[in-house]
């Protein structure tokens, strides 16, 4: 009976996802969060930070400080095909994370944000 | 007999925008508005005050003065109809006439900060409003 049940489910999820695409892309690999957790103001060095993060995407230089930039990016695209009607929507957000270097070469300020987490699959593309 | 062909052609207007009707939305990050970075009061406001609110910048920049924070956020409208749908039953080929517009809205949010991170000023690069699903090239 449960099984059933199952299958049936399975039958009406399949036929209602009909006419729908979902795409997705990314660039970059995710950011550790445990490595961005062990970097330490004022005791990590720049030695220390490419072993936890590796290379940087970004290297700058700000205000005669190296400021080192990770980057990754996810887009989610979702389609609404019904033939003589279609909706798609396209949304893209970054995470980003900025290491600070001192002249000395420790680590000044870490910044980071991660925005792709809030990031779904939509049809919809009117409104916010 | 008059009100069943007034029927059906007020029917066909009403569904003929909708034939072959195409309308996408790509968005990049989540746009700021003047109301999000109202909290911003130059000479007192920190970049890790900005941070805190807004996140992480998208790039941050030299100066002469300091260091320049941008905040990026793309929202781009296209909408298209295919008119061509309309003769699709009657003939062997597959006839097209496309009605498209496409509305790029690009605007970024831009912090400068003194070489204490203290905020020195900030703007929006162009504030444009948000395009509508307007598929009338004309």
């Amino acid at each position: 009976m449960k099984v059933s049940r199952c299958i049936l489910g399975l039958f009406l999820i399949a036929f209602l996802s009909q006419a729908c695409a979902f795409s997705r892309g990314t660039l970059g690999d995710e950011i550790n969060a445990d490595a961005i957790a062990a970097i330490k103001k004022g005791a990590t060095t720049q030695a220390e930070v490419l072993h936890l993060l590796g290379a940087p995407d970004r290297l700058m230089q700000l205000n005669g400080r190296d400021v080192f930039q990770y980057y990754r990016y996810d887009a989610k695209a979702g389609s609404l095909l019904l033939i003589i009607l279609n909706f798609s929507r396209l949304s893209m957000k970054s995470d980003d994370l900025f290491v600070i270097l001192s002249k000395d070469g420790l680590v000044e300020d870490v910044i980071s944000s991660k925005r792709t987490d809030g990031i779904k699959f939509r049809f919809w593309p009117f409104g916010q | 007999m008059y009100k069943s062909v007034i029927f059906w052609l007020v029917a066909a207007v009403v569904c003929l925008p909708s034939f072959g009707c195409n309308v996408v939305r790509v968005s990049l990050n989540t746009p700021l508005t003047p109301e999000d970075v109202a909290f911003i009061v130059p000479g007192d406001t920190t970049l890790t005050d900005v941070v805190t609110k807004l996140g992480v910048p998208d790039a941050l920049t030299d100066s002469e003065t300091g260091i320049l924070a941008t905040y990026r956020f793309i929202d781009l409208k296209y909408s298209r109809v295919n008119f061509g749908w309309l003769a699709k039953p009657w003939t062997p080929v597959d006839p097209d006439l496309i009605f498209s517009r496409t509305g790029l809205a690009v605007d970024a949010f831009q912090v400068a900060f003194d070489p204490d991170w203290v905020v020195q000023h900030h703007a929006f690069q162009r504030r444009l409003s948000m395009p509508p699903f307007y598929p009338n090239p004309f």
